[in-house]
């Protein structure tokens, strides 16, 4: 190839860069088939192969980037109005900090000249998470106020767990603005940049928008959720002896209602709770044990009144003259 | 291709978008254009007069504009699902690139495949989903004392 010059046989071909060594040698082109195009292109696929794909690259460190106008964007985007400095630094990990401060060390900057003055999100982090938890159960309580405790616990664990606040994150484009050390950002550090978000929103906007947006992009993963997915329930009969005592209520009795196929592969049987001779709920299961446990399972459903045709989540916009979000929601 | 060698996807949409508020999924567009191709001549007049209105009008959308020298000038549109869709705009002119711009704008980002059916709902039933079993009247009846009757009527015969 001509001399001085790195030159990536692809460059005015397919558009691959080349590095410039010396500036006063022209590049020919050449306009009619190549002939070294085929045996290029199969040894790129065979390097391809061999190596793997390339390393995934932070959406920073590639072309079109402008952290202060995709800052503004995010908080256009989701009708919040953050202050921009907390929103900046909710975006800042400590894996970051210190990834950065080694790189520095390792091109020999002085430390003190080239400090970095970023201040990272733990403390926000942490804000934002109690927050969410409070929050996620005081609206959990509302929406269900017959669910007992470790129920509402474990509908708030699920909805605080790591794949949840990473699912909604990722979908959020928070992980592109997040500054961490490692790409792709892992679950963790997402985890925690989201709550730093979420405490940002706090001390920009205050309790009430932050507990709006919550319920719009948190509590929305709740639909379609099964409320024996989130919670594990180990023994349902028991629970619902225990709660029909607590209300004083007649023991449930099992009844056999329907049988089919009894003596064949796939036998069916539903099994009907009754409290005092009136109808609590009916279960199908493939065995009888198996369908009074489905029964009390359904049973328990109806006490709590997480049912699939429960009455759907108030999501509107609050208004200037409305209620409070959680009292609005317990007068339903 | 037949429908089933074709990928396909049903009705959704990105994290409940709309139930609380709605966000626009575009996130980020790269215009890419050369600054004296003919091809690019209308995505040049777009850039004079419409893509600044663009941007005021979608405060959340990024616009990057990126003169190239290239043959093909295209618009790369990112969403916040992580989909990035490449739309070539050769020999287009102002008023289609615009055109072209509300539908990236108003598409959420998952892929353009076959849906497989046109709705979906999350509470298929409001009474209860029927079952063989619904509304069937039970084949045993009450236990009752078998009725005097029967041996009266046994004794006829």
């Amino acid at each position: 190839m001509a001399s001085g010059l790195l030159l990536n046989r692809g460059v005015l071909t397919l558009g691959i860069h080349c590095q410039r060594v010396c500036r006063n040698v022209s590049v020919s082109q050449v306009r009619e088939k190549k002939r070294w195009m085929k045996s290029y292109t199969h040894l790129m696929a065979k390097k391809l192969k061999l190596e793997g794909p390339p390393a995934p690259k932070p959406r920073s460190l590639q072309p079109h980037w402008d952290f202060h106008a995709e800052v503004q964007s995010f908080s256009s985007r989701l009708q919040e109005n953050f202050s921009l400095e907390a929103l900046k630094r909710a975006f800042i990990n400590p894996c970051y900090l210190q990834a950065e401060q080694e790189r520095r060390r390792a091109l020999g900057l002085d430390s003190e000249t080239t400090a970095l003055a970023l201040k990272d999100n733990i403390q926000l982090s942490e804000k934002g998470e109690g927050f969410t938890k409070s929050f996620l159960s005081d609206w959990c309580m509302a929406n269900f106020p017959r669910l007992r405790r470790e129920g509402v616990e474990s509908v708030v664990a699920h909805l605080t767990s790591s794949p949840v606040v990473t699912y909604v994150a990722r979908n959020l484009g928070i992980e592109d603005l997040t500054m961490s050390a490692e790409c792709p950002v892992p679950d963790d550090v997402l985890y925690s940049t989201f709550m730093a978000v979420i405490g940002a929103l706090e001390e920009s906007s205050g309790a009430e928008q932050t507990g709006l947006f919550l319920r719009d992009f948190v509590s929305s993963q709740l639909i379609g959720k099964d409320l024996f997915d989130m919670w594990t329930v180990v023994d349902p009969m028991g629970l619902l002896v225990e709660e029909l005592t607590q209300r004083n209520l007649p023991l449930p009795e099992p009844r056999l209602v329907r049988a089919a196929g009894a003596s064949t592969v796939l036998p069916l049987f539903f099994v009907g709770l009754y409290s005092d001779k009136k109808f609590l709920a009916q279960g199908p299961g493939e065995t009888l044990v198996a369908a009074e446990e489905e029964a009390a399972r359904v049973a328990l459903r109806k006490l709590y009144g997480y049912t699939e045709n429960h009455r759907p989540f108030n999501f509107s916009p609050l208004q200037p003259h409305q209620q409070p979000l959680i009292q609005a929601v317990s007068s339903n | 291709m037949t429908s089933r060698g074709t990928p396909s996807r049903f009705l959704q949409s990105v994290l409940q978008n709309g139930v609380g508020r709605y966000v626009c999924q575009l996130k980020r567009l790269s215009i890419i254009f050369s600054k004296n191709a003919q091809s690019s001549l209308g995505i040049r007049g777009f850039i004079e007069e419409g893509v600044v209105d663009y941007a005021k009008y979608n405060p959340s959308t990024v616009v990057y504009v990126s003169p190239q020298p290239c043959r093909i000038p295209k618009i790369v549109a990112e969403y916040l699902n992580g989909n990035v869709r490449e739309e070539i705009v050769t020999g287009k002119t102002s008023i289609q690139i615009s055109e072209v711009l509300t539908k990236l704008t108003n598409q959420s980002g998952l892929d353009i495949i076959r849906l497989r059916k046109p709705f979906h709902t999350d509470n298929p039933s409001i009474q209860g989903q029927w079952h063989p079993f619904t509304n069937r009247p039970p084949c045993i009846g009450p236990i009752r004392p078998q009725k005097q009757d029967a041996e009266q009527g046994l004794s006829n015969i």
